[in-house]
């Protein structure tokens, strides 16, 4: 093994990467093309294997005239564009603490915030049914004592468990940009701001937000697609019976065995999800250059 | 009040806000797994919190059914089997990406890093059905091809960062005196690379053992994997036998969290 990496340690070539392109052509390229293909033809599945296929835009036509596609994509745009926001309003402070922060309490931060991307989505997810559920739930029983609500709020199978849930579960992946960009540039520059008699309202608005936007475009891309992407929590939060993109793709494949439409409703979520990795780039750079050109005022 | 204090008042205000805003955050990142872990060890038999006493009964029961032991040898297998490739495949390519002079090394970079960016969901589903093409049917095997496919953009991007940061001198220097290629890359190069390698590590690990998106499509039909198996349990059971399957799980989280702050360190591991 060492040898073998020996040999490729200080080559120049391009051989050593010869395996992985390998065997990402053969896990990844070709079968997006499948898939993308398969959205174009009948699949015939006999004891497992994919037997028949002839082309057909029966699927694609079917898919593209259904209105209850049209809603399902809407819906989860308009959700994962919510959790976007949600986690830039809650995240945004976070990192400022952390840039105001010590040694000591920046470690702490950190701990706090990548801890939970290494806990398994669904551990957290069911941390939510345990605070949201029925009466028993947190949420309901403190209300309850409290006597600001006379009957368990309906929360956990709804929307807003959905949306609750999900920006929590992706809160760290804004935290984590914002922090690197904000502490790679110095901390002089701040200070300087402070000296030229700029309070610190005026400091964070005109020199940590500016700085700030390319973590914001990188944050807001990977909350955006995994918001968009998972079926974890709509389908453990929403109680099956909130349907986005993501839980009709799974639940066509999983549950329905549909995979002629499962095909079709997961390229749809690849090219869409492509299209706003896209757009969220692009806007993330404009807004860079736009603060590039009218100076940091 | 004079025009000055009233901004030195707002100012005030507002980072105050700001900061109990982050403050609130930080709470509600964290809490959630705690009143997991509180839970797991309550003697009531539904799910409520604060728990009312305190037995390790749930944890008995949890290494009692054989379904859960199963599927966490099965998530084992996947994350160890999903860790060598990933170590095998990744990084001799972030090597090619960062030293390499060649052609289309630019190309290379972005070709390696785009699985990252294609959903677990659709990568899951597209692999099942060219398995289905050719009769390679879900099972262990599938899943860790699968999953490793999914994660091998972190173990190159993580070894990359670090290669970027390795002075190239100290590989010339050592050319310089005498050292053959096997022995600069021994003495030199994997001692300097060991942090990122152990992170990378760290990290396609807790994929292999935990991933969901790719996993449900691609395991096999006996054996289901961890995540599978608790996917359907949280479905199902009201007992604290999920928290404890849970707690479980964040204790390996905060194991994995140890070895990576002790490595790479977690400071290094956002730059």
């Amino acid at each position: 093994m060492l040898d073998v990496l020996a040999r490729f340690a200080n080559g120049r070539g391009f051989w050593p990467a010869i395996p992985a392109v390998a065997f990402l052509t053969v896990l990844m390229v070709i079968p997006l093309v499948l898939l993308l293909s398969f959205g174009f033809s009948d699949i015939v599945v006999a004891r497992g294997v994919i037997v028949s296929q002839d082309f057909t835009l029966d699927h694609l036509t079917k898919i593209l005239g259904d209105r209850l596609y049209l809603l399902t994509f809407q819906r989860s745009i308009n959700l994962s564009l919510s959790v976007t926001a949600l986690c830039l309003i809650f995240g945004f402070p976070v990192a400022y603490l952390y840039l105001r922060s010590g040694t000591f309490a920046r470690r702490a931060i950190l701990i706090a915030v990548i801890a939970p991307l290494l806990t398994s989505g669904i551990v957290r997810t069911y941390a939510w049914i345990v605070i949201l559920g029925g009466q028993r739930g947190i949420v309901n029983r403190t209300l309850l004592d409290l006597g600001l609500i006379d009957a368990p709020l309906r929360i956990l199978n709804t929307h807003w468990a959905v949306l609750i849930g999900m920006t929590q579960v992706h809160l760290p992946l804004m935290i984590l940009p914002l922090i690197a960009v904000m502490t790679r540039h110095d901390k002089a520059l701040d200070e300087a701001s402070a000296n030229l008699g700029a309070s610190r309202l005026q400091t964070l608005r005109h020199v940590i937000l500016p700085m700030s936007v390319p973590g914001i475009g990188t944050g807001a891309t990977l909350v955006f697609t995994l918001s968009y992407t998972t079926f974890v929590v709509p389908q453990l939060l929403g109680g099956g019976n909130y349907l986005n993109a993501a839980t009709m793709a799974f639940e066509q494949m999983v549950y329905s065995l549909e995979w002629s439409k499962g095909a079709v409703t997961s390229t749809l979520l690849l090219v869409t999800c492509i299209f706003f990795i896209g757009l969220f780039t692009w806007a993330s750079q404009a807004a860079t250059r736009w603060i590039r050109q009218e100076g940091v005022a | 009040m004079s025009g000055a204090k009233r901004l030195a008042l707002t100012d005030r205000i507002g980072v105050a806000a700001i900061y109990a805003i982050g403050f609130l955050s930080l709470a509600l990142l964290v809490a959630p797994s705690l009143i997991v872990v509180a839970i797991s060890f309550d003697t009531r038999s539904y799910v409520s919190f604060p728990p009312v006493g305190f037995t390790f009964d749930w944890y008995v029961k949890l290494f009692a059914t054989p379904e859960l032991i199963r599927a966490m040898w099965v998530s084992l297998k996947v994350g160890l089997i999903v860790t060598g490739l990933c170590l095998a495949l990744g990084v001799p390519t972030a090597i090619a990406c960062v030293r390499g002079r060649f052609k289309g090394r630019q190309a290379l970079s972005v070709f390696v890093l785009f699985p990252h960016m294609v959903p677990g969901i659709v990568l899951g589903i597209a692999i099942l059905f060219a398995g289905a093409t050719i009769d390679a049917r879900p099972s262990i095997g599938l899943q860790s091809l699968a999953v490793a496919c999914f994660i091998l953009a972190v173990m190159i991007r993580i070894v990359m960062a670090r290669l970027m940061r390795l002075d190239v001198a100290l590989e010339e220097a050592s050319a310089n005196l005498g050292a053959t290629r096997l022995q600069t890359f021994r003495h030199v190069v994997l001692p300097l690379l060991l942090p990122a390698i152990w992170a990378g590590a760290a990290f396609t690990f807790i994929e292999g053992f935990d991933n969901i998106s790719v996993a449900i499509f691609t395991h096999g039909h006996r054996d289901r994997p961890l995540p599978v198996e608790l996917m359907s349990l949280v479905q199902n059971d009201n007992t604290p036998m999920v928290a404890a399957v849970s707690a479980a799980q964040i204790a390996l989280s905060v194991v994995i969290l140890g070895v990576v702050s002790s490595t790479l360190g977690l400071e290094k591991l956002n730059d």
